[in-house]
């Protein structure tokens, strides 16, 4: 999984979005590659020198045949705070966070772990349409929203709820996407874990995942500084956002970070990861390398958490999603004539002809679809 | 403007020498005789490059604007550029090639003039083009994105289908991206083949949530290029690239707006309609002469204008299907990757049009 780093940089507040957090991707073409990045300028032209004057490469000449080795060029570092154990390994870089922070992540990545489990179920029991878990990244989500600006614009993809979780979306609406009813923000159009919330400053999630993958896999051959971590170590996620943010605003410049994790869960409820990997790798992770385990360990060892308040937050927690869920199950899903705004800012004629056509089949074939589900 | 526009008209006299004139260049530059032969000089059509399929017919001068100033395609998408980024500090122009004023000079002396900020170069990268667009819109500002031939927008087609146009609606209208505006030169221009020739807006025609627009002049393209980049969704506005020096028209210098999704009909008729958009409107124009002049038949021609969402009540009523006293004819070329030497044969041209409307009313 990869996150770029959010600038923050007002465009002013037109059109009604407020202060923004603009993401500037300036990818470097040949040209622009010599301007913004100096350290990877050529030397100017000299028809002197030996060297290779091919614009935008810095690089020498050799005269032995020899083919790159794509594994060899792979091996960048992984960046981590902490040990499996959650112990700190080199105590400069514990970011010394306050108490209060510490814990409101490990109650983010649990309250996140315990709605996953019962949307879960939910969808296995035919109660939601479909549901995708976020099983051993929540370290990734959390780490990096907690180092962003709560009023930095994220661009997320559907497997990073943590976030919003971490910007305290409501329970209720959470379930509220995932039934498709009267109170989802996003008036029932796309499937589960399709959040989006403009107050929160986190666009809604799209399906397709091939949009960012150009950026995520090629952060060095674009020229953008770049940085592998450890994804399960949300202090390490969080002091390469927090520090990537901070450079992106000040020196005006993308940056990447690529956040290695493991997904736990399967893809989603229509999948069964069993049948392309191995129950033992799964366990590994589960086991021996977990986000919410490793925090745990730090939160234990700092005397800040203990079994008492573990078994008294998952009884809680468990509650709270139960009401919320029990709530929007309850509720109606928005009126079918909301099939047909929003495609454009206006309704085109077209549109309105279809609507009314079908608000007449409906008077005529009514009987036929779930109408005492949805608001008149 | 005036001085630009000058300016640019001298150096498009040099390229137009360097372009078409290189076997004249030739001939006179002292190489050794017989290296090239100039061309025979008894007019053999085969030989010379292809006279266009059409003839531009410039709309009268508006008078409803405010004073105007001739110009062609590309100059009056440069007024339109230049109007947009004066009164809206959010506007930004972006593509590849666009800072140095652009493959066919519509962004010529925009970024002398607002800085290197407001126009700017891209990777080449189509898809990061308009994914870049969406994003910088979806915050805000007011994006126009230059694909360089609309041969390449198929990489960004993903961006178009699933993103921009579905952005209001998949997100309940929490976020769109509305303020984005691809521009794209377009259409067939003599000599383009495969890839410098297409014109998919057809590809566009059934994506719910985009507008397309494709202009017949540089009166039209100003004033539906500023529709566009206000119009609150994402549009995609094709020029016609072989009307960009051809087609010269007088244009009111001061900013205007033509409505979109509003089709026009530039000719009055009773027997046939004949309906087109962009170079081919011209075609059109001087079909339905013919059939005046030599059928006796009145025919009534129509600029689609907006593709998506189109004019429908403009173009046919969905009880025409009951009145037609003939089916419906398309006229297009044929079902192959757009040829290069072919390109005589390949295009719609007037004779093929005739032909259809021939023998529609012989039906």
């Amino acid at each position: 999984m990869a996150v770029a780093a959010a600038a923050a940089r007002v465009w002013g507040s037109s059109r009604g979005l407020g202060r923004v957090g603009l993401l500037l991707l300036r990818r470097s073409g040949a040209r622009g590659l010599a301007r913004s990045h100096p350290q990877r300028q050529q030397q100017p032209f000299s028809s002197l020198d030996d060297k290779p004057q091919f614009p935008g490469a810095s690089a020498e000449f050799v005269d032995k045949l020899d083919f790159i080795q794509p594994n060899v060029i792979s091996g960048i570092p992984i960046y981590r705070v902490m040990d499996r154990q959650g112990q700190i390994i080199n105590p400069s870089e514990d970011p010394h966070l306050p108490q209060e922070k510490v814990l409101k992540f490990y109650k983010t990545m649990t309250l996140l772990n315990t709605m996953d489990r019962i949307l879960y179920e939910s969808q296995r029991q035919g109660r939601i349409s479909f549901y995708m878990t976020n099983y051993g990244e929540e370290g990734t989500h959390v780490g990096s929203a907690a180092a962003l600006d709560s009023t930095d614009l994220v661009f997320g993809q559907y497997r990073e709820a943590g976030v919003l979780m971490y910007r305290n979306y409501p329970l209720e609406l959470f379930m509220a996407q995932c039934y498709g009813n009267v109170s989802d923000l996003g008036k029932g159009r796309q499937m589960p874990v399709h959040y989006g919330c403009r107050e929160r400053h986190f666009v809604t999630i799209s399906s397709p995942l091939a949009t960012q993958i150009p950026q995520a896999a090629r952060g060095p051959g674009y020229g953008i500084l770049s940085i592998r971590v450890d994804g399960n170590d949300v202090f390490a996620v969080y002091n390469a956002t927090k520090e990537a943010r901070r450079r992106a605003v000040a020196e005006n410049q993308p940056f990447l970070i690529e956040a290695m994790t493991y997904r736990i869960g399967h893809h989603s409820t229509s999948d069964d990861s069993s049948a392309y990997r191995s129950v033992d790798e799964v366990n590994y992770w589960d086991k021996q390398d977990h986000p919410i385990s490793r925090l745990r360990h730090y939160l234990q060892s700092c005397g800040w958490w203990d079994d008492e308040q573990e078994k008294a937050w998952r009884k809680q927690s468990r509650k709270k999603v139960m009401e919320a869920f029990e709530q929007a199950e309850r509720k109606l899903k928005p009126s079918p004539s909301l099939l047909f705004s929003d495609v454009y800012q206006e309704m085109p004629t077209q549109l309105r002809k279809q609507q009314e056509s079908l608000a007449r089949h409906l008077q005529t074939y009514g009987e036929h679809y779930p109408l005492d589900h949805f608001e008149k | 403007m005036a001085a630009t526009a000058v300016t640019a008209g001298r150096l498009l006299r040099l390229r137009a020498a360097g372009a078409e004139g290189h076997w004249r260049r030739l001939r006179g530059a002292g190489l050794p005789g017989g290296f090239l032969q100039p061309a025979s000089a008894d007019g053999d059509a085969a030989q010379r490059r292809q006279v266009a399929h059409f003839t531009f017919q410039p709309d009268p001068e508006p008078l409803e604007y405010g004073q105007t100033q001739k110009m062609n395609l590309f100059q009056a998408v440069t007024s339109a550029l230049d109007n947009s980024l004066a009164k809206d500090p959010t506007a930004v122009i972006f593509g590849e090639d666009v800072a140095f004023g652009g493959v066919f000079r519509c962004t010529v002396g925009l970024r002398d003039k607002y800085g290197k900020d407001r126009v700017f170069n891209t990777p080449l990268c189509e898809q990061g083009i308009v994914g870049f667009g969406i994003g910088i819109a979806v915050t805000g500002a007011t994006a126009i994105a230059e694909i360089q031939f609309a041969d390449y927008i198929f990489p960004a087609f993903d961006q178009i289908v699933n993103e921009a146009a579905k952005y209001r609606y998949r997100s309940g209208d929490l976020f769109n991206c509305g303020s984005l505006t691809i521009r794209s030169p377009w259409g067939c221009v003599g000599h383009g083949a495969l890839y410098h020739s297409q014109s998919p807006e057809a590809f566009f025609a059934h994506c719910p949530g985009i507008k397309v627009v494709i202009p017949r002049s540089p009166f039209q393209a100003k004033g539906l290029l500023l529709s566009c980049i206000e119009d609150k969704n994402p549009c995609i506005f094709f020029e016609p690239k072989i009307l960009y020096r051809a087609a010269v028209e007088q244009v009111p210098i001061e900013p205007y707006n033509i409505p979109l999704s509003q089709a026009e009909v530039i000719q009055e008729g009773s027997d046939v309609t004949l309906v087109a958009w962009g170079t081919q409107v011209h075609v059109i124009r001087e079909v339905a002469s013919m059939a005046h002049e030599k059928l006796g038949v009145s025919c009534e021609v129509i600029d689609l204008r907006t593709i998506i969402p189109w004019d429908v009540d403009t173009v046919c009523k969905e009880e025409c299907f009951l009145n037609l006293e003939a089916p419906i004819s398309r006229v297009c070329g044929y079902d192959t990757p757009f040829p290069h030497i072919f390109e005589p044969f390949y295009i719609p041209d007037k004779w093929k049009c005739y032909d259809a409307l021939r023998k529609m009313i012989n039906y």
